[in-house]
């Protein structure tokens, strides 16, 4: 049997390259098929089209299945109200995985299917690969979950409800500096391998070294790392009485986890990947007395928050084991539907949408979702020209565990 | 010194998971020359067998939704328990994509394709049935022992001991086997020539599917162990062991017992040894040292130089 990569024989290169040709000019045939598709009619025979691209499985899945409950519930809430001036909201989700090459096949997926826009993908990792393919083919994508810094900035088709970390992670800091004046020496971890983390430890560190506590020691962790032990045991050899963490909600409920039982009792400050009640389940009793800052609470008293905790809270009545209070990633991401929802109407009022061609709408949505302001759960909130949520209230949450340690809650703090 | 003490226990600690992982991989290298690639799926199932013999519910997800046995079984019950269905699955595999193309006479590199098409559709069975979300195994799962021991100032998680101490166990236990007994005397007949072990009498599919099994079993041990270490991040999480316990095997000695062991415990402890600054660079530290050993001694650490037949 020949094993070897040797030389390549004259009839295997013409084959090779008769092959390829053929490849190149499916791929050419495809991509005009895609132009086409654009230029014509908004198909409305089925609703009026929307897609979104959350991370269903993989290590994100956390917070794709906290989105997909606030966007079918925005969705119902929408359609409940008369959808797009009669016409009803048709929503088709796709799992995006936790990784861009899924993200992207996903949002080209999506596009194909002829959407007006769309929502996610749920890594700021992801939309940093997916965005620019939303922001080619002039589709609306609205980032539910994306904090880094750079996302808006990705093309006038994308922007964000989900404020960015330069926001938020200082407000944290502050209050655990507040309830722990004696702090006198951080420890930081972030993964290396994600733009979420990479940003946001950088706005961390910039709020450490203000405040006059340039940390002693930066752990770089991956991913996909699930055991720290080498990254603790060196991190509290540097005696920190704060841990500073930019991670994700399965890798970071770990590391808390094995910080913990590897002794360390000081005070730990997460970032927004760690916001979501999923990571209950992953550090347990252990979560306990977390800080992380947010930029939502259940308790803000508004009508559009008191008619999504009820949609919420009856939703999940059927299942007795999930928490009733919606978590910051559910409402980010009912808002998102929300802002596109009420954009379309205003441009079907503007612009009728039937007949109109599918690039045009597309356009004109973007204009309309850019140009709107909207009473949402997270409270008023509008967005810059380039496509940054300007959003008025932030909160700092502390997480309390029940006494088994299965569940808990963010407690929010005065 | 105390330092020294920790890197060992932290490299020794990840070393051991390593190890264990590697062994399933080389009993069944050692008597089919192939690689087993469900083998990451088959530890995946173990970590999940784990979890829901100790009483673990099924989440929100999946055919399975809510889903909990009328019993919850000690974790030191559990764990075995949770080898033996792991054995069976991977015992499944050997009859739907082994030993088809073995009675065929096929090439045995194709075997590869068919336990990688396995082991995708084990993991995303996984998926179908209990969703993509994680689990984890409760942190009082093992009663009132400590969370972490200090051993001469160096400090070390207990369920990483217990770890340590269940794969060394299993290790010898299965060193004992293979030297000790008719069937692994069979089984180191059929890893040195098939043909001939046959000819002697040997049933070689049935040692073949000893293989198969007390390798499933390793790996369903080893998940369960890795589930209550950490916890089971979904129905991918093997996939990461996979890939490590596939450069211990190489850099051991392809189908090599002692040199799956050294390998696994040397990759441990390289990748304990990158200095905190870097420790986001472990992985590429570990295969690094793969790549150097393999330059050096392309058989691996323990293992022979393949003769070259004419």
């Amino acid at each position: 049997m020949l094993r070897s990569g040797g030389l390549t024989p004259a009839p295997m290169k013409r084959r090779l390259a008769s092959s390829l040709a053929a490849l190149l000019s499916a791929a050419a045939a495809l991509s005009a098929c895609q132009g086409s598709e654009d230029q014509g009619p908004v198909n409305l025979s089925k609703g009026v089209p929307v897609g979104a691209v959350l991370a269903l499985t993989g290590n994100a899945n956390v917070y794709g299945q906290d989105q997909k409950i606030g966007i079918e519930l925005s969705l119902a809430a929408l359609n409940g109200a008369g959808g797009v001036n009669g016409k009803p909201l048709s929503l088709s989700i796709e799992d995006g995985g936790s990784a861009e090459p899924s993200a992207n096949a996903a949002v080209s997926l999506q596009i194909n299917r002829g959407i007006l826009a769309l929502i996610g993908p749920t890594l700021s990792q992801q939309s940093f690969s997916a965005g620019p393919i939303a922001q080619r083919r002039g589709v609306p994508l609205v980032a539910p979950s994306n904090t880094a810094t750079g996302i808006p900035e990705i093309g006038y088709f994308i922007s964000r409800v989900s404020a960015q970390s330069s926001v938020i992670a200082p407000l944290s800091i502050a209050k655990a500096l507040q309830l722990n004046p004696g702090i006198r020496r951080a420890a930081v971890f972030y993964a290396q391998d994600d733009a979420y983390s990479t940003a946001e430890t950088v706005i961390f560190q910039q709020a450490l070294t203000a405040k006059g506590l340039k940390p002693v020691t930066v752990q770089r962790t991956q991913l996909n790392d699930q055991d720290f032990q080498s990254q603790i045991t060196a991190a509290l050899n540097q005696k920190p009485d704060l841990v500073v963490l930019s991670l994700q909600a399965m890798d970071g409920g770990n590391l808390i986890r094995q910080l913990r039982e590897l002794g360390y009792r000081g005070a730990i400050v997460v970032g927004n990947g760690m916001n979501t009640p999923n990571i209950y389940p992953i550090c347990q009793k252990y979560c306990d007395g977390i800080l992380i800052a947010q930029a939502y609470s259940p308790e803000l008293q508004t009508p559009a928050n008191q008619r999504f905790t009820a949609a919420f809270a009856a939703a999940q009545a059927r299942n007795p084991k999930v928490s009733p209070i919606p978590p910051q990633l559910t409402a980010q991401a009912y808002t998102a539907m929300q802002v596109i929802g009420e954009a379309l109407a205003r441009l079907d009022r503007r612009q009728p949408l039937k007949g109109l061609p599918l690039a045009q709408a597309r356009k004109a949505l973007m204009a309309e979702i850019l140009g709107g302001t909207y009473q949402t759960p997270l409270g008023e909130i509008r967005f810059t020209p380039e496509g940054e949520v300007i959003q008025k209230n932030f909160f700092v949450a502390q997480v309390r565990m029940n006494a088994g340690g299965k569940s808990g809650r963010f407690s929010l703090l005065p | 010194m105390e330092g020294l003490l920790q890197l060992l226990f932290n490299g020794l600690s990840v070393g051991a998971v390593y190890a264990l992982f590697a062994l399933g991989y080389t009993l069944v290298f050692s008597v089919l020359g192939v690689i087993n690639f469900a083998h990451g799926a088959i530890f995946t199932m173990g970590a999940y067998f784990t979890y829901l013999l100790i009483g673990g519910a099924v989440g929100a997800n999946g055919l399975l939704a809510g889903l909990q046995f009328p019993f919850a079984l000690p974790f030191w019950l559990a764990l075995p328990l949770a080898g033996i269905a792991a054995a069976a699955v991977a015992l499944v595999v050997e009859r739907i994509a082994f030993r088809p193309l073995r009675d065929r006479g096929s090439d045995p590199l194709l075997a590869l394709i068919t336990s990688l098409g396995a082991g995708v559709i084990l993991v995303n069975l996984i998926q179908l049935l209990v969703g993509a979300e994680s689990y984890s195994i409760p942190v009082g799962t093992l009663g009132s022992l400590p969370a972490a021991l200090s051993i001469a100032g160096a400090k070390v998680r207990t369920v990483q001991v217990m770890l340590l101490a269940i794969s060394a166990l299993l290790l010898a236990a299965l060193s004992i086997w293979i030297n000790g007994s008719r069937s692994g005397k069979a089984l180191q007949a059929v890893s040195e020539d098939p043909v001939t072990a046959q000819l002697l009498g040997i049933n070689s599919a049935r040692v073949i599917q000893i293989a198969f099994g007390i390798s499933g079993f390793l790996a369903g041990m080893a998940g369960g162990l890795v589930g209550l270490s950490i916890s089971i991040a979904g129905p991918y999480f093997g996939i990461g062991y996979g890939l490590k316990g596939l450069g211990v095997l190489v850099l051991g000695g392809l189908g090599s017992v002692p040199g799956a062991v050294l390998g696994g415990l040397i990759i441990g402890l390289a990748e304990a040894c990158v200095p905190a600054d870097l420790s986001g660079y472990k992985d590429a530290v570990s295969f690094g040292f793969l790549f150097l050993v393999l330059l050096v001694r392309p058989q691996g650490l323990l293992g022979r130089p393949q003769a070259n037949k004419v």
